[in-house]
């Protein structure tokens, strides 16, 4: 029969808190790769945590560390109370308390779906061929695949095999289970039989942590957001917040799926031409209007070329830069400079030609200047 | 931006092609300056113009004032996409334009 978690308090913590897991400055290094900087995270029982971002970003690297399938390079890895980064740790006990669920779903070939099941339960959890039987097959039963309980995995269809891989890891009774990129393999035609039972499991209040590209889902299904860029989580909140208000600068282009240009730097010596083919080419390759284009044209020749650059020339060097973002979702160019200098509006003077076309080409202007910045955007 | 210019006794035509810009603008206000002398009839044609910004306007108008005093002055050939720019500038009120 298997140790019990319980049964062992090795390396539990004398103080210990109510997250369900705490992570302190993790860090994962290998030769040429830094996939994790300095994770600090705390999860408590119920949440279901999505973790988002860009390929490439640590997203994988933090489960597969949370669940010691990687050795962390430095930092320390609590699960309720045990320090599992601690060499003295009894890994396999800690793990039982955790799920995971992966890409590639990882069945045993050569083992019908039911013992693929069984496994683990009758190995590690010590139960009888009998119970882990009955239990099997209740778990197949409220996903629909008890018909398929004596079928080979090489038999079932994507959804199906990813959906009897969460029921093998349901069979372990874990406090947590960790998804890592559950969908990614599927066709989308099979992603939305997978994301139920996760989302069913998520009203039950299973605490998950979710690695997923799936946005409409990790907005509806979790309660908390986590933005990584990077090998760090740059923004952290609830769906809310991440979907609707996202605070930072990266949380923000990759929600909005935004298409980005940028310039900093900008001085009398700027190359203006070479910025235009730069602009031109970046709204083709976004398959953007001529029209829309050139209006983009026209708002950084009239903000630099006419007022921006001339105000630096007269106040000596000023820092300019100017974002151009561009959202396909909601069809809208926005082009933000920011000038650090003192106030200037550029949108008062009815009277003024470069004034006249930028409002003549925009569907929104805007001004704000704090901390010695002028921010001006233009949405065309 | 190219241009080709065509002078018939005292009219003069300036066919513009490429960008007008804050680039190339002095070019156009050079040209002008250069060949205005004695002509009564200007002609600004744009059929392969691309892009026009205040810098070119302002060249424009520059000319219109020249041509008040000494005849007159047409801007032919005008996109829709340019149209728009002297229509939000005020400047399809000033200049005589024919569209394209």
């Amino acid at each position: 029969m298997a140790d019990t978690y319980d049964g062992q308090n090795a390396c539990a913590e004398d103080n210990m808190d109510t997250s369900m897991i705490s992570i302190r400055h993790l860090c994962k290094q290998y030769p040429n790769v830094t996939p994790l900087r300095d994770i600090n995270l705390e999860i408590k029982k119920g949440e279901v945590i999505s973790i988002i971002g860009p390929s490439g970003t640590g997203k994988s690297t933090l489960l597969r560390c949370i669940n010691l399938l990687e050795t962390p390079t430095k930092g320390e890895i609590v699960v309720d109370g045990v320090i599992t980064t601690d060499k003295k740790c009894k890994v396999n006990l800690v793990r039982q308390k955790m799920g995971m669920v992966f890409q590639s779903f990882n069945l045993f070939a050569h083992k019908s779906v039911i013992e693929n099941i069984m496994m683990g339960q009758v190995d590690l959890l010590g139960r009888s061929r009998q119970e882990a039987y009955d239990r099997g097959m209740e778990l197949l039963r409220t996903i629909g695949l008890a018909d398929k309980a004596l079928a080979y995995p090489d038999e079932l269809s994507g959804g199906q095999k990813q959906r009897a891989a969460i029921a093998r890891t349901l069979a372990m009774e874990p406090e947590i289970i960790l998804f890592d990129e559950p969908t990614s393999a599927l066709d989308p035609t099979m992603t939305g039989e997978v994301l139920s039972v996760i989302r069913r499991l998520a009203g039950q209040g299973m605490t998950m942590m979710i690695v997923t590209h799936e946005m409409k889902f990790a907005r509806e299904v979790s309660t908390r957001i986590l933005y990584m860029d990077q090998g760090e989580i740059y923004e952290d909140g609830t769906p809310e917040q991440i979907f609707e208000h996202p605070r930072r600068e990266r949380t923000r282009i990759f929600i909005r799926q935004l298409k980005v240009l940028h310039a900093e730097k900008i001085s009398r010596n700027f190359d203006f031409p070479a910025f235009m083919t730069r602009l031109e080419e970046f709204g083709r390759r976004q398959q953007m209007a001529q029209r829309r284009i050139y209006a983009m044209q026209l708002a950084v020749e009239e903000v630099l070329m006419m007022k921006l650059l001339p105000a630096a020339a007269k106040e000596g060097a000023r820092d300019i830069s100017l974002d151009v973002e561009y959202s396909e979702r909601e069809n809208l160019s926005q082009m933000r400079f920011s000038y650090s200098g003192p106030a200037i509006d550029l949108f008062d003077d009815d009277e003024d030609l470069s004034g006249r076309i930028i409002k003549g080409i925009s569907k929104e202007m805007e001004h704000t200047f704090a901390d010695g910045i002028n921010h001006f955007l233009i949405n065309i | 931006m190219k241009i080709t210019k065509n002078q018939n006794g005292n009219s003069l035509c300036l066919a513009l092609e490429g960008r007008l810009d804050t680039n190339t603008a002095p070019e156009l206000e050079n040209t002008i300056k250069g060949a205005i002398e004695g002509v009564e009839e200007l002609t600004i044609d744009m059929a392969d113009l691309d892009y026009l910004s205040s810098a070119g306007l302002r060249v424009l108008l520059g000319a219109q004032k020249i041509m008040n005093k000494q005849g007159s002055m047409r801007v032919i050939h005008v996109n829709d996409t340019i149209m728009e720019i002297f229509e939000v500038t005020g400047f399809a009120d000033i200049l005589t334009i024919e569209k394209a």
